[in-house]
C-alpha cells in the first residue's frame, strides 16, 4: 500500500514540476478537434452532435496514447525501472499506483476536453455532467489498466511509439465501443444504458485483474 | 512433465500428423466435391466447409497461445514458450483463411463483401489484429527471455479481449448483421454434415501437423543458435 501511494505521490509530483505531459496531451487533442472541423463534412462540427461522442472518445484515445508514450519515459533514464521493480512490495502495487497517476492525470485533460467539445458542438454539458463523469472515469479505468501495462512493455522495445496503439488499440475496442455508446445515450437525455455500462464494467475489472498480475513478469530484476 | 511432451517429440511426432493430415485431406476432399449443392446459394455455400473448420482453428490456436503462455510465466520453461509462439503463428495463418473466405461467401451471397461489420468477422478482425501485434511484438522485444514474458502476458490479454469484443460489437452493431446462426445438432440440411465435420477434422489434424512443424523449427533454431554460441565460447 505505501508502494501504491508512493509511486502515485511520485508521478503526480513530477508531473506537477514539469507539466510536460498534461500540456503535451490537452494541445494535441485541441488539435484533433481542428482536424475534424476539417475533415469532416461541411457543418458537421456545429450542427451534428451525435457525431460528438465518437469523436470525443477518439480525441480520448488518441491523447491517452500520447501520454501513455511518455508514461515511462522518466523510469528509462538512469535504469530507475530496475528500481521500481525491487520495490519492498508486489509489483501489482507498483503497476496500481503508475495507473492511478496515469488516470488522475488523463481524468483531468478530459474533462478540460469535455468543456472543449461542448463549446464547439454547442452541447450543453451541464444536466449530464454527473453522468458523464462517471462515464469518464470508467472509460480512463479502462484505458489506464492494459495502457499501463502495455506502456512498460512498449517503452523497452524498438520502434516503441508504433508499438503501443497496435498493441492496446484492439483490447480497448470494447472500452471505446461501450463508452460512445453510453456517452451517445447520456447526450440525447436516454440516461445512462445498463447493456453498455455492463460491458465497460465488466471490461475494467478484466483488465484490471490481468494488468495487475501481469505486471509481476513486465519489469525485469 | 506432461505439459512439455509436445515440445519435446515434436519432429517425431510430424509424419503421424503429417499422415494424419494427408488422409483425413483425401477424406475431406472427395466428400466436399460429392456433397449435394446447396439449392438456394448454389456451389458457393461449400465455403462453410473450409470457413467454420478455419474459425475453430484460428481460436484453438489463440486459446494454445494463453494456456502455454500462462504456463511460461508459471515454469519458465522455454518449450512452452516455443508453443505459445507456434500457436499464434498458426492461430493467425487460419484466422487469416477466415477473413478471406468470410467476405466471399457474404459477397456471393449478400451482394457486399464486408456486410454491415457482421459481428462474427468484425470479431476475428480485432483478434487477427491482437495477433498480428503479439507477433509484432516478438519481432521487436529485444532478448528473446523478455520477448517471451511480455508475450505471454499479452497473449494472455489477448485471449480475455475474445468474448469482450464479442459484447462490444453486439452492444453496437449486432442484430442487423445476418450471419448464419450457430451450427446446432441437425441444423444442416441432409448430406451437409458429413464434408462439414470431416472439414473440422482435417483442419485440426492441419492446426496440429503446422503447430507442431512450428514448435520443431523453433526448436532446431534455439539448438543452432545455443550451438553458435557454445562454439564461440570455446
Amino acid at each position: 500500500m505505501s508502494v501504491f501511494l508512493a509511486v502515485l505521490w511520485k508521478d503526480l509530483l513530477a508531473e506537477w514540476r514539469s507539466r510536460e505531459r498534461v500540456v503535451a496531451m490537452l494541445l494535441f487533442s485541441l488539435l484533433v478537434v481542428l482536424v475534424f472541423h476539417f475533415s469532416l463534412p461541411e457543418g458537421a462540427t456545429r450542427r451534428q452532435a451525435e457525431q460528438a461522442p465518437g469523436l470525443l472518445w477518439v480525441a480520448y484515445l488518441f491523447a491517452a496514447l500520447l501520454g501513455l508514450n511518455r508514461a515511462f519515459a522518466l523510469e528509462l533514464e538512469n535504469d530507475a525501472l530496475s528500481g521500481l521493480a525491487l520495490a519492498p512490495a508486489d509489483r501489482g502495487f507498483v503497476f496500481l499506483g503508475k495507473a492511478a497517476a496515469n488516470f488522475v492525470i488523463f481524468f483531468g485533460v478530459e474533462v478540460a476536453i469535455a468543456a472543449v467539445f461542448g463549446l464547439v458542438f454547442d452541447l450543453d454539458l451541464a444536466p449530464a455532467a454527473a453522468g458523464l463523469a462517471g462515464l469518464l472515469a470508467l472509460g480512463t479505468l479502462g484505458i489506464c489498466t492494459v495502457g499501463t501495462l502495455f506502456a512498460a512493455v512498449a517503452v523497452r522495445t524498438r520502434f516503441r511509439e508504433v508499438m503501443l496503439p497496435l498493441l492496446i488499440l484492439p483490447l480497448l475496442i470494447p472500452v471505446l465501443a461501450a463508452s460512445v455508446r453510453a456517452t451517445t445515450s447520456l447526450l440525447a437525455g436516454g440516461g445512462l444504458p445498463w447493456d453498455a455500462l455492463q460491458l465497460l464494467l465488466v471490461t475494467d475489472g478484466i483488465y484490471l485483474v490481468v494488468s495487475f498480475l501481469g505486471f509481476e513478469y513486465v519489469l525485469d530484476e | 512433465m506432461t505439459a512439455h511432451a509436445p515440445a519435446v517429440s515434436a519432429s517425431r511426432a510430424l509424419p503421424a500428423s503429417g499422415l494424419l493430415l494427408g488422409g483425413l485431406f483425401a477424406v475431406y476432399a472427395v466428400l466436399v466435391v460429392t456433397a449435394p449443392i446447396d439449392f438456394r446459394q448454389g456451389v458457393v455455400q461449400k465455403i462453410l466447409y473450409v470457413h467454420v473448420p478455419c474459425a475453430f482453428s484460428a481460436y484453438l490456436g489463440f486459446l494454445v497461445t494463453a494456456v502455454a503462455g500462462a504456463l511460461f510465466l508459471w515454469r519458465s520453461d522455454p518449450r512452452l514458450d516455443r508453443v505459445a509462439l507456434a500457436g499464434a503463428e498458426v492461430g493467425v495463418v487460419f484466422c487469416t483463411l477466415v477473413l478471406v473466405s468470410g467476405p466471399i461467401w457474404a459477397k456471393a451471397t449478400w451482394g457486399e463483401w464486408w456486410a454491415e461489420w457482421d459481428p462474427r468477422l468484425t470479431v476475428s478482425l480485432i483478434q487477427w489484429f491482437v495477433y498480428v501485434a503479439y507477433l509484432l511484438l516478438r519481432a521487436f522485444a529485444e532478448g528473446s527471455e523478455r520477448a517471451a514474458r511480455f508475450a505471454a502476458v499479452y497473449g494472455i490479454a489477448g485471449v480475455c479481449a475474445i468474448p469482450l469484443n464479442y459484447f462490444a460489437i453486439e452492444l453496437f452493431g449486432g442484430g442487423r448483421a445476418a450471419h448464419p446462426a450457430n451450427l446446432g445438432r441437425g441444423s444442416l440440411g441432409e448430406g451437409f454434415g458429413w464434408p462439414f465435420l470431416a472439414g473440422v477434422a482435417t483442419s485440426f489434424a492441419a492446426f496440429l501437423h503446422l503447430l507442431l512443424l512450428r514448435i520443431d523449427l523453433e526448436t532446431r533454431r534455439n539448438a543452432r543458435e545455443e550451438g553458435a554460441e557454445a562454439l564461440e565460447a570455446h
